[in-house]
């Protein structure tokens, strides 16, 4: 029989959508009598949440866009000879 | 536009075109250069570097990724070049950052969280997550935040960094427990007729 600790990797598997059916209906089967499993469940997924909410990156450093663009440029004309 | 339209325009010396595709993506470059390297200076060069031989193997790309992995999996060679030559000191084991309470959690008794935002605002929420993050070693940071920030496949992420996907979605699930375990050290609703640990 399978422990709680057996179904973290599913757990988080079928947080990410990438389970097959029949293990899903058997993960919900738990989480639905497990209680920590389930605890484990809503943090595992709040956490997840709360990560894509806080990936919006950094503008560049204005100094190093300008420097960025302009090496690229440069680079690009070395090969193509225009831009 | 279509990306394969101005990939061929790029190809052929079209330099807008090359700006178009770059430009969406060199904010996340940039991103994930410094979660490799903990240091913007550093992750500046490698983000120039990384679109400059772009540029020299232009030619080369032949649209069986999408642009955006292309120059993910540029960055990343970079970056492991980098860790590498400059390998971290006191670099902590996953192990201990884990400290073996998450994987157990049967033997624990877990704890409700509270709403995140009744806690902090949104702005501390990212920093703490951000600081968290940083904590991890790269090889578990990066796959984590190509996963959840940069959305890519565990397929695409096996391939990015030439892993195995099941050696992926372990590292995944690893960051995951780790940032999980730090949220919950903030979020959880204390109990105090029982003692977690």
């Amino acid at each position: 029989m399978k422990k709680c600790a057996d179904y973290l990797q599913e757990l988080s598997d079928y947080l990410d959508g990438q389970l097959d059916p029949q293990l899903c209906a058997e993960i919900e089967k738990h989480v639905g009598e497990c209680t920590n499993c389930k605890l484990m469940f809503d943090s595992l997924k709040m956490t997840v949440k709360l990560c894509r909410e806080s990936g919006q990156c950094e503008e560049l450093p204005a100094e190093f866009a300008q420097r960025l663009n302009q090496a690229v440029k440069d680079h690009w004309i070395r090969k193509f000879g225009k831009a | 536009m279509d990306e394969r339209k101005l990939i061929t325009q790029a190809q052929a010396g079209d330099f807008t075109a090359f700006q178009s595709l770059v430009e969406p993506h060199q904010k996340r470059l940039f991103a994930l250069a410094k979660r490799m390297t903990g240091n913007e200076q550093d992750a500046q060069d490698i983000v120039q570097d990384t679109l400059l031989k772009a540029i020299d193997k232009l030619e080369t790309f032949r649209a069986e990724s999408s642009f955006g992995t292309w120059l993910y999996s540029i960055v990343l060679n970079a970056g492991r070049l980098h860790i590498v030559h400059q390998k971290r000191q006191n670099m902590t084991p996953i192990e201990d950052l884990l400290d073996g309470a998450t994987h157990q959690h049967d033997s624990h008794h877990l704890r409700e969280w509270r709403d995140p935002h009744s806690v902090m605002e949104a702005s501390e929420i990212r920093r703490f997550i951000s600081e968290a993050v940083d904590e991890l070693p790269a090889e578990y940071s990066v796959p984590f935040v190509l996963r959840y920030e940069d959305e890519l496949s565990i397929k695409e992420i096996a391939d990015l960094l030439k892993l195995s996907e099941a050696a992926t979605k372990s590292r995944v699930l690893r960051a995951r427990l780790f940032l999980r375990e730090k949220l919950d050290s903030i979020l959880k609703i204390e109990d105090s007729s029982e003692k977690v640990r």
